[in-house]
């Protein structure tokens, strides 16, 4: 009996202290005020009417540039058409598959 | 001799009261309490001489390279605009909730009615908005960024601020977004 005291003695306080702490945690959550990383919004832009000049033009345009061209690198180093046949393949032959048809 | 006394005795005196004041708890720290106009025009003027003073001698590099306005614009998006806003943005908690508030740096000077002191040049400009994002400004939500980044970030912060006034929000989007 005694010792059941004294696991209670040091269970309760730590049971309790952990779960109010992780309840601020989650009160602080991280997600809550973190941004969101936006890709640049390019379409808008009429590339014609820009002042090459103008330091916030030419700015928006590297932007723009650098982004088109990072779309195209992840573009080329995924190979479609392997995809394509992994993803078919291994519904035929896959077993558990079944079930979703 | 009776001079130096009465010195004394004002000391003694002088020494009481703002001891008295310090300890019984009558002031009021709350930050949603603004200080009277006498203490705001204090501190306000001590902060103003201060930063013109401590940033008299930076030399400003040369801010048009374009470049510039990438960098300082993803970071401005990153680590200012909670509290210093952004186009087409009025209020955001940081901005309602800090006291001193922070300037909404999306607007010209003029806008937010902050007065300039001295000669209102954009190298005098630029000199204080460096000093103030390398040091911060103390018992205010300014932080010293200059621990953690270097005088380039910082220029580049600089040199997206003296166009951030002219932005559109599509502008801004485009130059702060994350390539
Ligand atoms: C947590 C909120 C907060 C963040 C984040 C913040 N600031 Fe500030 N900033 C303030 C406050 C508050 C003041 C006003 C201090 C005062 O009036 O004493 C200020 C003042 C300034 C000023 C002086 C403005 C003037 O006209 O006197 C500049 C420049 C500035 N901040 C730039 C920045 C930059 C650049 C960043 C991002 C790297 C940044 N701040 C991030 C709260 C913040």
């Amino acid at each position: 009996m005694k010792t059941l005291t004294k696991i209670a003695l040091v269970l309760i306080p730590t049971i309790t202290l952990s779960a109010t702490l992780s309840g601020t945690a989650n009160a602080h959550d991280p997600k809550f005020h973190v941004k969101k990383a936006e890709k640049a919004n390019c379409s808008g832009m009429d590339h014609s009417k820009m002042d090459m000049k103008d330091p916030v033009a030419v700015a928006m345009m590297k932007k723009c540039m650098k982004q088109a061209k990072a779309a195209k690198k992840a573009m080329k180093g995924m190979d479609h058409s392997k995809m394509k046949k992994d993803e078919h393949s291994s519904k035929k032959t896959d077993g558990h598959n079944a079930q979703d048809h | 001799m009776k001079i130096s006394k009465l010195l004394l005795l004002l000391a003694v005196l002088g020494l009481g009261a703002g001891t008295t004041v310090m300890y019984s708890g009558i002031v009021n720290v709350a930050a949603d309490e603004p200080h009277s106009d006498l203490v705001y025009w204090l501190l306000e003027e001590t902060r103003e001489n201060s930063i013109a003073k401590a940033s008299r001698n930076i030399v400003v590099p040369d801010l048009s390279d374009p470049e510039l306005l990438l960098t300082g614009g993803t970071d401005y998006e990153f680590m200012c605009s909670t509290c210093h806003l952004k186009p087409g943005q009025k209020e955001s908690d940081m901005s309602l909730g800090l006291y001193p508030a922070p300037p909404n740096l999306a607007l010209t000077h003029e806008d937010h009615g902050h007065e300039e002191h001295g000669d209102d040049d954009a190298d005098q400009t630029a000199r204080k908005n460096f000093w103030v994002i390398k040091h911060g400004i103390k018992a205010s939500g300014m932080p010293a960024w200059g621990i953690t980044h270097d005088d380039q970030r910082i220029w580049a912060m600089v040199a997206f601020m003296k166009q951030l006034p002219n932005l559109t929000p599509e502008q801004y989007q485009v130059l702060t977004a994350i390539d």
